[in-house]
């Protein structure tokens, strides 16, 4: 066990802990462990008192004080219930019992408790926050409007701007705090989390660094830590810093263990994520959202569906995640009314002031005029995140089809063929609009191929219609007379006869303008002798009478 | 379409630049084709009309008028303008931009808190974040601890002594329990002194005495600590009679002293024979010096 935390974390009175146990002479005093925060110490040592005997004045009130700032709330709630069952109960327990309650996710209690409490401003504060749980925006102006100039109660406003997603107006609360109060360091932590939220990553380090100079050892400024680098850095980055923290921590420390083990997947890339997150579900609000992208990210996009359909977004990671699965799903099964929920969730995320010049927000827009087709718009907002994506497989296709529909073929096909994806190289869309590409760019015969390495299905038949066509109407007639041979071959529909028709000719004619080599006829014969339509044998007659003028071998 | 804006660019780093429809930015190199894109692409209409165009290089029969052919084959060729290609739709397909995994932070202090039972200010949240430190004792050490450290022995206190999960995974835990007990082991007093000076061992000294003596100490007893000396003239006293030598020091003298009324308190032999002479009177001749350590216990 590490015993070298040299700073009294509260008071700068407090002796320093490892004096007390390294000559192990004298025996701990409850001020002592409770000013290292070693509630699991506090606690030990009021048990040990009270099965001795040596009962303290509010033996019962410490240990739930203990337990509950060392984040064991079950603990702390055995004590409190216990005290109120008491006949002589001091009213003042039924807030500390309705706080309990609160962190435990209990807030139907925890209303009934505190309002067996005295008024207190405490109590005010946690009136406040369930308000804010509840969504009843009359209590909550009513709450709000108790509360006072006083430290405490402003700090606990700035919670719940930062709970609503209202960074800045949290951050001006803690800086005119700051201003009178330098000494409160925590709030330093409050600023850092309220700049991450903005993503402002560099400037949350910096202001977390101050706290962190003070107390190295913190366990929710590491962890932040830890976030800042994986937003700036990488996950192995990010990984380095929670592993740290858990070195240091010593083996009987409990708190944010969650939260931890939660991170840990998340900076391994979703590693463990079935193990891990579904216990998490609710109890850290994150860890839904990660069970979503990690389902979307194995393509089980129903079970995705399924965990988050009933998710009443109010973030804009939630809007965005309910926008892509809503995208996924509906682009799945065909659905519209999917579609459109996508669509108007990218929009609102997109078009928000706090998001539109983020890359989430960004991409939102992309989506967005991307499922209504608005392909000139989609290039707009994808050009402006496109540094951040050389290598992204997801940016290329979407960027190289927008580039495709706006009739920028070359540059569309040079994106298509960045992409290494196996699954969208197997695409029938990417293969469709590669293909398109190839042949507006003079390339007839990889389009072929792209042809020629399908299985025989629906798709490749697709395919082939499309590129006899798209070939015809460039003037690549070769490619387009082979094309219409192979759907002539399986469907005996009139109209491929008269494509291939057309077709043959055309190379007849591209050989007379020299753009075509001669010797290309004798295939084309070749071509036009496999169906049997009288048409066929005027023109090979037609066309082997030029060959034999010319001197063509056919 | 939402308006350009003017961005802090340097502070947010994640932050992108502005969509831009004009070319003047200065980041990359193939902006300067996306001109044509975006200039036709201020309204779906104009949009529809630019899907809906040949592109460029489509094939224009009037191209190939030119040719030298014979009639016959410029007949031939009408097959091709016989045939009007199809416009085929492709699908467009979103690949959804799936977002990064997302790390927790956790809320900020609301300042609910349970505060001291005392009244006093904690401090929790302000000065210092309201989190337990990472350095927690264990509970069972520091149990160990107290119960040693304690002036009531013999507390029968039940323990709880936890298990350590995947120890093969964990040796942390485990060379810190080995640390904390053996630390607990250092500070307790040892078990064994090392005498500076010859003393006789406890066995020799639980000998019996000649039974002369024996008759005496019946008669006269032995000096009790109501004699009238200092307590160090009543150590050597004591300690001659029961042949403990004393040096410069009482410490060691006094340990022997107590060893030995230890051994005989702690001895089934003795315990018996004081018991069966409390349960018989008048006392036999048998007082040894299992009597001279119930007269010393009252000291």
């Amino acid at each position: 066990m590490m015993l070298s935390r040299a700073k009294p974390a509260v008071g700068g009175a407090a002796p320093p802990g490892d004096r007390r146990r390294k000559k192990g002479k004298k025996v701990p005093q409850l001020e002592e462990l409770l000013a290292l925060r070693d509630f699991t110490g506090a606690i030990a040592l009021l048990e040990f008192k009270r099965q001795v005997g040596e009962q303290e004045e509010d033996a019962d009130l410490w240990i739930g004080y203990s337990a509950f700032h060392l984040g064991d709330y079950k603990r702390a709630l055995e004590e409190y219930e216990a005290l109120t069952k008491k006949p002589a109960c001091n009213p003042d327990v039924w807030v500390n019992l309705a706080c309990t309650y609160f962190f435990l996710g209990m807030y139907t209690q925890a209303e009934q408790a505190a309002l067996k409490a005295p008024k207190s401003r405490l109590q005010n504060r946690l009136l406040f926050h369930l308000a804010h749980k509840f969504s009843d925006e009359k209590k909550l102006m009513s709450f709000h409007q108790n509360l006072q100039d006083i430290t405490e109660d402003q700090l606990s406003l700035a919670s719940i701007h930062y709970m609503r997603s209202h960074y800045q107006e949290a951050i001006d609360i803690y800086k005119r705090i700051l201003l009178d109060n330098r000494e409160y360091l925590a709030l330093n932590v409050y600023v850092a989390l309220c700049y991450y939220k903005l993503d402002y990553y560099d400037v949350s380090q910096e202001v977390l660094a101050v706290y962190l100079q003070q107390v190295p050892d913190s366990t929710i400024a590491l962890n932040l830590k830890a976030c800042n680098h994986f937003r700036l850095y990488n996950g192995k980055a990010a990984e380095a810093e929670l592993k740290s923290l858990m070195d240091s921590a010593s083996s009987s420390f409990e708190f944010a263990k969650e939260l931890i083990k939660h991170n840990l997947v998340v900076f391994r890339g979703g590693e463990g994520a079935l193990q891990v997150l579904p216990p998490l579900v609710d109890v850290i609000p994150e860890a839904r959202l990660n069970l979503v992208i990690y389902y979307l990210r194995q393509d089980d996009v129903q079970e995705a569906y399924n965990l988050i359909k009933d998710l009443e977004p109010t973030t804009p990671q939630e809007y965005i995640l309910k926008g892509v699965v809503n995208a996924a799903l509906g682009q799945e099964i065909g659905s519209r009314d999917h579609l459109k929920i996508a669509q108007q969730f990218f929009q609102l995320v997109g078009g928000s002031a706090s998001e539109c010049d983020t890359i989430p927000g960004r991409q939102c827009m992309a989506s967005c005029f991307f499922l209504l087709r608005q392909f000139g718009d989609v290039l707009i907002y994808l050009n402006s995140v496109k540094s951040y994506f050389y290598n992204d497989d997801t940016f290329n296709f979407n960027y190289a089809q927008a580039k495709a529909a706006m009739g920028n073929s070359s540059e569309a096909e040079e994106v298509f063929l960045l992409i290494q994806s196996e699954k969208i190289k197997n695409d029938f869309v990417y293969l469709s609009w590669l293909a398109r590409c190839y042949i507006i760019n003079k390339k007839p015969q990889l389009a072929w191929k792209l042809y020629l390495k399908m299985e025989t299905s629906g798709e490749s038949f697709s395919l082939l219609q499309l590129i006899a066509n798209d070939c015809y109407k460039m003037g690549q007639f070769y490619y387009s007379a082979k094309a219409f041979d192979v759907l002539e071959r399986l469907d005996s529909n009139p109209e491929y006869w008269e494509g291939k028709r057309g077709a043959c000719v055309g190379v007849f004619q591209m050989i007379l303008a020299g753009r075509e080599a001669k010797e290309t006829l004798r295939e084309v014969l070749h071509l036009l002798r496999s169906t049997g339509n009288p048409q066929v044998e005027y023109i090979i007659r037609i066309m082997k009478k030029w060959a034999k003028e010319n001197r063509v071998p056919v | 379409m939402a308006e350009p804006r003017a961005l802090e660019e340097e502070a947010a780093p994640r932050r992108a630049a502005a969509p831009s429809e004009d070319d003047d930015d200065d980041d990359d190199d193939d902006d300067d084709d996306d001109e044509d894109d975006s200039s036709e692409s201020d309204s779906a209409d104009d949009e529809e009309e630019e899907r809906g165009a040949p592109p460029a290089g489509a094939y224009n029969p009037a191209d190939y008028d030119y040719l030298p052919v014979s009639t016959e084959i410029k007949e031939l060729f009408e097959y091709i303008r016989r045939y009007t290609p199809q416009i085929i739709e492709i699908e467009h397909k979103l690949q959804p931009f799936i977002p990064d995994f997302i790390p927790a932070v956790g809320d900020i202090d609301a300042f609910l808190k349970v505060p001291r039972p005392d009244g006093k200010p904690d401090s929790l949240g302000l000065l210092v974040l309201d989190e337990p430190s990472t350095k927690q004792s264990d509970p069972t050490v520091l149990s160990l601890w107290l119960t040693e450290n304690s002036k009531q022995h013999n507390i029968a206190q039940q323990i709880k002594v936890k298990s350590i999960e995947n120890a093969e995974k964990n040796p942390k835990a485990i060379d810190s329990w080995i640390e904390s007990i053996s630390e607990l082991h250092r500070c307790k007093a040892p078990a064994t002194v090392h005498y500076t000076r010859p003393m006789p061992d406890i066995e020799t000294l639980m000998q019996e005495w000649l039974p002369e003596f024996e008759e005496l100490l019946g008669k006269v007893g032995l000096p009790t600590a109501e004699i009238n000396c200092g307590l160090a003239e009543y150590i050597d006293m004591i300690c001659a009679i029961l042949d403990i030598p004393v040096y410069k020091s009482r410490i060691q003298p006094l340990h022997v002293l107590f060893s030995l009324y230890s051994e005989f308190k702690n001895s089934q032999h003795f315990k018996s024979l004081a018991e069966g002479k409390k349960a018989r009177s008048p006392p036999s001749n048998l007082p040894s010096q299992a009597a001279e350590a119930e007269v010393l216990s009252f000291t």
